[in-house]
C-alpha cells in the first residue's frame, strides 16, 4: 500500500537507472531542500538506541510463562455452563450455517471427515465457541479424505472470507479452508484464539486475484497459531496483525506472497516454522497509520530458505506493502523495535536474508505515523547463533528488477551490479541496514538503532555479514539527474561478523517472552 | 553533501521525533501491559459478553412485540420468538403471490430520501413502533426506538427495472428488532411461491438472478442473503468496551425527512409519525435536517450529494465508532469536516490488494482514488462494501468520480 518514497523520483530517473543509462536533466524535484544529513546533532532526535529498551517489555515482571498457552489470562470461560456438541457432515452445510449463527455459547462444532461445500462465509459471533473436523490433510488436496475435513469455498458468494469470526474464546483445529474469496480465516477482535492444525490453501500458484490472507488473526489478543500449513496467499500465508501476546510456532508458509507476517503486534513468540518458496519469508513489521506499536518480538529455530517465488501481489498501482518487496527476500523488519532472532536458518535468498528497514522506506511523511507515536524507527534488533548456509544475495529481485513496483530491490541490485564488476562483489551481505533511522541519518553516530550482529554461522569465505547501505545517500546519487553508481556504491559500507559496532550483546531488558 | 533522500524530511523529522520522545510514554500508559498471568488482562474489558446481542436464545420474552391485549390487527410476536416464519410477527397481510405484502395498520411503511445500495434490487421498508410507546427525536443520530420496535426491510427484484411494478420476485424479508438487551436482525428468505418466509438465520444464495436494468442492460447476480451474524459487519458500533453492538442504518431524522402517501395523502414522515403519538420532540419541520436525494441535483450540491451517499452506504463501517473505520481512519460519515479523514491524499489503513491508487482520494482525480475504484470495482476482494454488493452501482460511481473530479486538483505525497 505505500510505496517508498523512492518511488515518487521522476519516473525515468528510476527506469534509466535500471539500466544505467545518462538522463537528461528533468527534474529538480530533490533540490529544494539543504541536504542536512551531515549536520551534526540533526539526527540525535530519535531516541531509537534508548528508548527502545524502556518502553517496552517492562511490564512482564519477568515471570516468563507468557509463551505458554496456559498462563494465558482469560476474559472468558465456558467452565461450568453448558457445553453442546452439534456434528455436521458434508451435504448438511445449509444446516450448519442455521446452526451457526444461532449459536448458544461454548458450543462445539464438529465436523465430519470429507468436503464441505460453501456458498457464503462461516460467521461466528459467540463466545466460547470450537470448531473442530478430521484432519487437514496435505497440501494440494482440495477435498477431504477419511481423515480430513475441507471446507470448499470455491463456489461462494463474492467478498466473503472463509471463517470470519469475532469472539471470546475462539477454537478452530483439524481442517483446511479451500479458496475463499478473500481472507481464508479472519479472526477479528477476539481474545484467547487458538489456531492448530488448519490448513488455508488456494488452488493456483502465483494467482493475484487468490485470497490475500491465509490465516488472519488481528485486532486480538492471546492468540495462538500452531503447526498449521498456509499456501498461495496473494499477500500473506500467516498474518498476526495489530494483536497483543502471540504464539506462531511449528508452521508451515509456502508459495505465498509473503509466508509469515507479524504485523503491529506486541509480545509475539515465532519459532519452529518453515518459510519456504514465498516472495518474502518471515517479516516483522509495523505499518504507518496504525495505533499498535508492535514491540518485543521472539523469533528462534525457523527455517526461512528459497523464497524466490516472483511477487505476485497485485499489479495495480503499489498499494499493499508486500508487492514492493522484491523477489528472494527471507525477512525484513520494518518499522520494528526489539526484535531478536537466534537459531534460525536462513539461505538461498536471492535478494538478502535478512534487511533491517525503516518505516519510512515505505511512507516517508511521518504525520502517517502519528497514530503510533511515530513508530517508523526500527531499534534493537539482535541477531545471533542464527545459521546462513549461503546462497544468498546474488540475484537481486531474481535478476528482474522493477524501478515502479519494486523500487528498493531497484536500487539495492544497481549497487550490487556495479559492486560486482567493479568489486568483485559477491552479493548482498546477510543482513542489509538501510541506515535511515534515526533519520535524518546521522553520520557521527555509529550504530545508532543497535544493530546487534554476533554469533552466526555464516558460510565458509564469506567476507562481510553487514552492510549499511545507506539508502538515503545512495538514493541521493542514483536518483539524482546525473546518476553516479560509483559514488552509490561508496556510500555502502560493509563489515564483518563480530567487528565493532555491531557486536553488541542485545538490548536491555532482554525479552521475556523467550 | 548527500541528496535528502526524503525532501522536507529534515525539520518535520526532528519535530516530530522530539514528540514522539514525550510521547511515548502515554502511549504505553494506555496500553494493555503484559502481565504475569495472574490479574485480568485488561481491566478496560467487561466480563463475558454484557451488552451483546445474544444469538436468539427462543422463548426469551424479552421485547417481543406483543400489542397486549385485544386491539386485534396489532403485530404479536407469538409463543416463539423469533418467529419461524414472518407471517408470525403479524405484521403484514397478503403475500407476494397474492397481490402484495400489506403491512398491518401501525406497521408503517417509509422511504429514505437516499437507500443504500444492493444491487440493485427494490426495497420497501416499515416501521413499528408499539402502541404508548414513542421514538424520540435526534437531529443526527438513528430515532432513539423503544424497545419492541420492528423494522423490516423487504427485498425484490423486478424482472425490469424500468416496470418496477411487474414481474417481481421477492427474496428476503429482514427484521430488525429492538430488544431490552439491544438489537437483534433476523433474516427471512421467500420460497418460490412467494407466499411465505422462512427464518434463515444462515443466509442463503440465490444463484444467478437476472434483472433488466433502467439502462436496459440485462444483469446477473448470484445474490447473498446474509446470515444472521453477518447482519452485524454492516450494522454495528463499538460501545465503549469495544463489544460490538448492533444498530439500525436508515431511520435517522436526515433520511426520513420526505414526503410519503399515506393512502392517498402525502404527508412528511417524521410529521406522520408525530402525528400517531410514535415520535416524540420533534422540532418544526423547516428545522429538521434531510438528507438529499443523492441522484437529484436539483435538490442539493453536488458535494451534499456525494457525501450523502457516502454517508448512507459506507458510513456504517467508516466511522469513528465502528471497527473498520478505526482501523482505517477513514470516516465517511456526514459530520465528518476533517479533509483527511475523509481520504483526501490518505493513504489507506492497511495493507491489502491493490486498489488503483496510493491514497483514498486524490482530489481532481477519480480514477487514481482508491475511495472510487472500491466503489467502481466488481472484483471480489477489493469491491466496497463487504456486503451486499456484486454489482457496480453506474449512477453512484459516476456521482462520486464527479465529485472527486470537481475538487480543486491537488497531488499527494
Amino acid at each position: 500500500m505505500h510505496p517508498l518514497p523512492l518511488s515518487r523520483a521522476p519516473r525515468a530517473a528510476l527506469l534509466a537507472l535500471v539500466g544505467l543509462l545518462a538522463l537528461p536533466a528533468c527534474s529538480d524535484d530533490d533540490d529544494n531542500n539543504t541536504p542536512d544529513a551531515g549536520q551534526p546533532d540533526s539526527g540525535t532526535p530519535t531516541d531509537a538506541g534508548t528508548d527502545a529498551g524502556t518502553d517496552a517489555g517492562t511490564g512482564d515482571g519477568g515471570t516468563g510463562g507468557v509463551a505458554d498457552p496456559a498462563n494465558w489470562p482469560r476474559d472468558f470461560s465456558c467452565e461450568g455452563k453448558e457445553q453442546a456438541t452439534l456434528t455436521f457432515n458434508p451435504g448438511e452445510e445449509q444446516e450448519l450455517q442455521d446452526a451457526v449463527n444461532a449459536l448458544v455459547e461454548c458450543t462445539t462444532i464438529q465436523l465430519g471427515a470429507g468436503t464441505f461445500q460453501f456458498d457464503n462465509a462461516i460467521t461466528i459471533r459467540a463466545n466460547g465457541i470450537t470448531v473442530k473436523g478430521a484432519g487437514k490433510g496435505a497440501q494440494g488436496e482440495a477435498t477431504g479424505g477419511e481423515a480430513s475435513t475441507v471446507l470448499d469455498f470455491s463456489n461462494a458468494a463474492a467478498n466473503t472470507n472463509g471463517l470470519d469470526v469475532v469472539g471470546k474464546l475462539f477454537t478452530v483445529t483439524d481442517l483446511t479452508v479451500w479458496n475463499a474469496k478473500k481472507d481464508g480465516m479472519r479472526i477479528e477482535s477476539s481474545s484467547n484464539v487458538f489456531i492448530q492444525r488448519v490448513r488455508t490453501e488456494w488452488s493456483q500458484e502465483n494467482l493475484e486475484s487468490n485470497g490475500k490472507y491465509g490465516i488472519y488473526p488481528v485486532k486480538s489478543t492471546y492468540v495462538l497459531v500452531e503447526d498449521c500449513e498456509a499456501y498461495n496467499a496473494a499477500d500473506a500465508g500467516i498474518y498476526v496483525g495489530q494483536t497483543t501476546h502471540t504464539i506462531v510456532r511449528r508452521n508451515v508458509a509456502k508459495k505465498n506472497v509473503a509466508g509469515i507476517e507479524i504485523e503491529n503486534t506486541k509480545f509475539a513468540h515465532v519459532t519452529n516454522n518453515t518459510a519456504t518458496d514465498n516472495t518474502t519469508g518471515l517479516v516483522v513489521f509495523d505499518l504507518p497509520g496504525n495505533p499498535i506499536r508492535g514491540t518485543d518480538i521472539y523469533v528462534a529455530h525457523n527455517t526461512i530458505t528459497g523464497n524466490n517465488r516472483p511477487n505476485f501481489a497485485s499489479v495495480e498501482a503499489s498499494s499493499s506493502t508486500v508487492s514492493q518487496v522484491p523477489a528472494g527476500t527471507g525477512t525484513f523488519i520494518l518499522a520494528s523495535r526489539r526484535v531478536e532472532f537466534e537459531h534460525n536458518t536462513w539461505g538461498d535468498n536471492n535478494t538478502v536474508d535478512i534487511a533491517i528497514l525503516s518505516g519510512l522506506a515505505i511512507e516517508a511523511d511521518p504525520v502517517q505515523w502519528a497514530p503510533g507515536f511515530f513508530n517508523y524507527p526500527s531499534a534493537d534488533i539482535y541477531i545471533h547463533d542464527n545459521t546462513f548456509t549461503g546462497g544468498s544475495g546474488g540475484r537481486v529481485d531474481n535478476g528482474t528488477p522493477d524501478a515502479e513496483r519494486r523500487p528498493l530491490g531497484a536500487l539495492v541490485g544497481a549497487v550490487y551490479a556495479y559492486g560486482a564488476a567493479v568489486h568483485d562483489s559477491p552479493g548482498v551481505e546477510h543482513v542489509l541496514w538501510d541506515g535511515i533511522d534515526p533519520a535524518p541519518r546521522n553520520e557521527s553516530l555509529s550504530n545508532p538503532i543497535n544493530i546487534c550482529v554476533t554469533g552466526n554461522t555464516l558460510p565458509e569465505g564469506t567476507r562481510s555479514a553487514l552492510v549499511d547501505f545507506d539508502l538515503q545517500a545512495v538514493g541521493g546519487h542514483l536518483l539524482s539527474p546525473t546518476p553516479n553508481v560509483a559514488a552509490a556504491w561508496e556510500e555502502t559500507r560493509r563489515y564483518e561478523q563480530g567487528a565493532a559496532p555491531y557486536n553488541c550483546s542485545g538490548f536491555s531488558p532482554a525479552l521475556t517472552i523467550r | 553533501m548527500h541528496k535528502p533522500f526524503i525532501p522536507g524530511l529534515g525539520l518535520a523529522a526532528v519535530l516530530l521525533t522530539a514528540a514522539l520522545a514525550s510521547c511515548s510514554g502515554d502511549e504505553d500508559g494506555v496500553t494493555p501491559q503484559p502481565d504475569a498471568g495472574t490479574t485480568e488482562r485488561d481491566s478496560g474489558l467487561p466480563p463475558e459478553d454484557s451488552g451483546t446481542p445474544d444469538a436468539g436464545d427462543a422463548g426469551d420474552d424479552a421485547g417481543t412485540p406483543d400489542a397486549g391485549g385485544d386491539d386485534a390487527g396489532t403485530p404479536d410476536a407469538g409463543e416463539v420468538f423469533p418467529p419461524t416464519t414472518l407471517s408470525g410477527f403479524g405484521l403484514f397481510t397478503g403475500t407476494p403471490a397474492a397481490g402484495g405484502l400489506r403491512p398491518v395498520e401501525g406497521n408503517i411503511p417509509y422511504t429514505l430520501t437516499t437507500p443504500l445500495f444492493s444491487d440493485y434490487s427494490v426495497k420497501t421498508r416499515t416501521l413499528f413502533i408499539p402502541p404508548d410507546t414513542s421514538a424520540r427525536y435526534s437531529a443526527s443520530e438513528v430515532l432513539d426506538l423503544p424497545v419492541g420496535t420492528i423494522i423490516t426491510k423487504t427485498f425484490a427484484f423486478p424482472a425490469d427495472l424500468r416496470v418496477p411494478e411487474e414481474n417481481v420476485r421477492v427474496i428476503e424479508t429482514r427484521v430488525l428488532v429492538r430488544r431490552p438487551g439491544g438489537w437483534e436482525a433476523f433474516p427471512y428468505f421467500w420460497n418460490e411461491a412467494q407466499t411465505e418466509a422462512t427464518l434463515a438465520n444462515g443466509g442463503r444464495v440465490v444463484r444467478d438472478v437476472r434483472f433488466i436494468g433502467e439502462d436496459g442492460v440485462e444483469r446477473r447476480l448470484d445474490y447473498l442473503v446474509p446470515s444472521k451474524n453477518q447482519c452485524l459487519k454492516c450494522h454495528h458500533v463499538q460501545d465503549a468496551q469495544d463489544n460490538q453492538v448492533l444498530v439500525p442504518i436508515g431511520v435517522k431524522a436526515r433520511y426520513l425527512n420526505r414526503e410519503h402517501d399515506y393512502g392517498g395523502e402525502a404527508l412528511n414522515q417524521l410529521q406522520h409519525l408525530a402525528n400517531l403519538g410514535r415520535l416524540t420532540g420533534l422540532p418544526p419541520l423547516d428545522s429538521v435536517p434531510r438528507a438529499p436525494n443523492a441522484f437529484n441535483e436539483e435538490e442539493a450540491s453536488l458535494e451534499h450529494r456525494a457525501r450523502t451517499y457516502l454517508d448512507i452506504n459506507c458510513a456504517h463501517c467508516h466511522n469513528p465508532k465502528a471497527t473498520s473505520g478505526t482501523t482505517s481512519r477513514l470516516f465517511l460519515n456526514v459530520e465528518n469536516t476533517d479533509a483527511f479523514t475523509l481520504g483526501v491524499c490518505k493513504r489507506p489503513g492497511s495493507a491489502g490488494g491493490g486498489v488503483g491508487g496510493e491514497f483514498d482520494i486524490v482530489p481532481g482525480s477519480h480514477s487514481t482514488s482508491i475511495l472510487w475504484y472500491r466503489m467502481d470495482t466488481e472484483e471480489s476482494g477489493k469491491m466496497m462494501p463487504e456486503l451486499g454488493r456484486a454489482l457496480r452501482h453506474n449512477q453512484a460511481s459516476r456521482l462520486i468520480a464527479d465529485w472527486i473530479d470537481a475538487m480543486p486538483p491537488q497531488s499527494c505525497k
